[in-house]
């Protein structure tokens, strides 16, 4: 409860900072979006199995969110960064389902 | 991977471990630790660290969405802005109409107490029928309605008006071709002639300016409804034949242009609420020897002529600009 609490809190912070992004940055928002959504639902199913652990959880947010920078800036430097941020989002993608879908047989035993 | 333990889709274990695995390894591994150190498998949800990061990733949503949220272009806020200013500025100017409606009837309701006072009123009458040749006061009467309107291939160019070109594409009305309607339907006998709630006075300018026609320095909208007071039938047996007829034929047969007519019973123009005094000078007997009671309406003794009036020619094209001030002597 207290971490969606924070959470909560975060969005109200960013809505109300505004901040404005600069614009090297823009490119990479998504992917950090869709890396961070990925570690927070596989935090989520881990505390659904019951063997959550804050520091893996801290350190899978940043290393997902890091190397998912790194992949599509190497991808711009190489040419291939559609298809780099592509492959990248096809991955965590699937990852983030599957987790949902472990999450929901917990939750409905459906 | 131990030799006896290989499987045999071990050539595709980027994609097992990814399907069958989301969840990441350290998670199983850290808890087996705990496990074996003797504490509880999980830790507690609730430490500095997690809430840090919750904190960090709602952060993080916010400023995603609101950066990547598609912001209008400037031309589209630039053109609400002057759309905006358009509709204020275009109420207020028929605000102030209005107002001159109004406070030149009072203007009449003086002319006539002072005539009463200054003991003539046969000059009521004369007046009254100058001021209907002037086009001031608003009209009745049975008249032709007509129509027109670009041609219909126009029509899809509604909003792509980001050309600022200044000619007339083959299809739409030019102010041209209303003046010599206009002038047509004067020559068939018209009484009194309004375009759109706009009276035509006999120094009424049709001009454009840009893509719009203006009567009077005021912008028309499609579709331009002229009313002309008259005998319906007569007018329309002197219309049709006569060049302003021909010129319309013409037009709607090769360039597709709109038009229609229609006769009615009982058709209202407006007056023409621009009329300004000009030229004013006493008569020459007794008849308002003594000063009006209210200064500001000078007395009206036939010279609100309208040929003396300073304005351009119907005819010209230049573009409009705001009419200066001209003094009433």
């Amino acid at each position: 409860m207290i971490p969606v609490l924070g959470l909560l809190a975060g969005l109200a912070i960013g809505i109300f900072l505004n901040p404005a992004v600069p614009v090297w940055l823009q490119p990479y928002l998504p992917i950090a979006v869709i890396a961070a959504l990925d570690a927070v639902f596989g935090a989520l199913r881990a505390v659904l199995d019951g063997i959550f652990n804050d520091k893996v959880f801290v350190v899978s947010f940043l290393s997902n969110v890091i190397i998912a920078a790194l992949i599509v800036y190497l991808g711009d430097k190489l040419g291939v960064g559609a298809q780099l941020s592509t492959g990248v989002v096809v991955v965590l993608g699937i990852r983030i389902f599957s987790n949902v879908a472990a999450i929901r047989r917990h939750i409905f035993h459906a | 991977m131990t030799q006896q333990g290989r499987r045999p889709d071990e050539s595709m274990t980027l994609l097992t471990s990814m399907l069958e695995r989301p969840l990441d390894p350290g998670y199983q591994d850290a808890a087996d630790r705990r496990e074996a150190a003797g504490l509880p498998r999980a830790t507690s949800t609730r430490t500095v660290l997690v809430v840090l990061l919750a904190i960090l990733t709602g952060f993080l949503f916010a400023v995603a969405a609101q950066s990547l949220r598609p912001k209008p272009t400037a031309a589209a806020s630039l053109k609400q802005q002057l759309v905006s200013r358009i509709e204020a500025f275009q109420k207020h100017a028929s605000d102030q109409e209005a107002r001159v409606a109004a406070v030149s009837k009072q203007v009449r309701d003086y002319e006539a107490l002072a005539l009463q006072q200054s003991g003539s009123a046969d000059l009521t009458g004369t007046i009254k029928q100058l001021e209907v040749d002037a086009a001031a006061v608003p009209l009745t009467g049975p008249g032709l309605t007509m129509t027109i309107d670009d041609a219909p291939s126009t029509d899809v160019d509604g909003n792509a008006g980001s050309r600022p070109s200044s000619d007339f594409e083959q299809g739409q009305v030019t102010s041209g071709d209303l003046q010599i309607i206009v002038n047509g339907l004067w020559g068939a006998g018209a009484e009194a002639i309004s375009i759109n709630g706009h009276r035509l006075s006999s120094t009424a300018a049709i001009r454009f300016a840009g893509r719009a026609i203006i009567v009077d320095f005021r912008p028309l909208s499609r579709p331009y409804v002229i009313t002309a007071l008259g005998d319906a039938g007569a007018m329309q047996q002197l219309f049709e034949p006569s060049f302003a007829g021909v010129y319309l034929s013409e037009l709607m047969h090769q360039y597709k242009i709109r038009s229609s007519i229609a006769a009615a019973d009982s058709l209202t123009v407006p007056g023409d609420s621009a009329a300004r005094l000009e030229v004013a000078k006493p008569l020459n007997d007794t008849v308002g020897s003594s000063p009006p009671s209210v200064p500001s309406a000078p007395s009206v003794s036939g010279t609100s002529d309208p040929q003396t009036s300073k304005r351009g020619p119907a005819g010209s094209t230049t573009p409009a600009e705001t009419p200066s001030e001209e003094s009433t002597s």
